[in-house]
């Protein structure tokens, strides 16, 4: 259902400016995600080095 | 002067809007001047339909965290930025009314009402408008946003057209129908009174 509403108070702009707060947006924003684990990289190479040696052995 | 200017005149020059965004493209932070500037006109957009003060705030609060997130994929094509946030603002709205978060609410101002009466070619009269605020409910959803952007929140029709995804005279068209509905309901429920 709609609700009508007439001559309704609307904040002031003193009122509005005092809500703005830039850092609570940049705080809630998704955060991206970053691989830092050293396992994960180290895991990439000993792969990478497995699969040449053994293109080596079988090519 | 043509509406495009008018409205670059009211919101500033879209270069130096489009070189904020693109800083803000790589870095979140450079997004500031661009939220001082759009936060209190968008608050007041989401205020106009909500009836709670403090969920118009959240709301305001989501459009923004949603405009710097989807901020790479924005691609300035003549429309001004603004109609971009006004856009995220309206599907952030629609979205809080399917959570029950919000209520659908329409803020009138009685001098706004009396243009609309105008546009009918009504006196003003209590009962008169008792009665267009009784039909304004009745009119579905996409025509009661045209009528409260074209009458209540004075929007030119190109600034319409930027908001709602339509051309300018589409915009008018669908305005024009909507009052014309409007009329209908009105002649309809002062017939049977």
């Amino acid at each position: 259902m709609i609700k009508l509403l007439v001559d309704r108070q609307f904040p002031s702009k003193e009122a509005i400016a005092n809500r703005r707060n830039f850092n609570e947006i940049l705080d809630a924003l998704p955060k991206k995600k970053t691989i830092n684990s050293p396992w994960f990289y180290g895991a990439i190479g000993f792969s990478t080095v497995l699969l040449l040696i053994l293109l080596n052995v079988f090519i | 002067m043509s509406m495009n200017l008018l409205y670059f005149e009211r919101f500033g020059k879209p270069e130096e809007e489009i070189a904020i965004i693109e800083r803000a493209k790589l870095n979140p932070a450079h997004f500031a001047p661009l939220y001082k500037k759009y936060h209190e006109v968008i608050f007041r957009y989401i205020f106009k339909r909500v009836d709670e003060e403090e969920a118009a705030y959240d709301i305001t609060s989501c459009v923004f965290i949603k405009a710097i997130t989807n901020l790479p994929k924005y691609e300035y094509r003549g429309v001004p930025f603004s109609s971009w946030l006004f856009r995220i603002a309206k599907s952030e709205l629609y979205q809080s009314f399917r959570d029950r978060k919000a209520q659908r609410t329409v803020s009138i101002d009685s001098m706004q009402l009396g243009r609309v009466m105008e546009e009918f070619q009504i006196d003003e009269s209590e009962h008169k408008r008792e009665v267009l605020l009784k039909i304004l409910p009745m009119l579905k959803e996409a025509q009661l946003q045209l009528i409260e952007m074209r009458f209540f929140e004075k929007r030119s029709f190109r600034e319409i057209g930027e908001i709602l995804d339509l051309t300018e005279n589409n915009a008018k068209v669908k305005t024009f129908r909507a009052l014309l509905k409007l009329k209908e309901l009105y002649s309809k429920h002062n017939n049977q009174k």
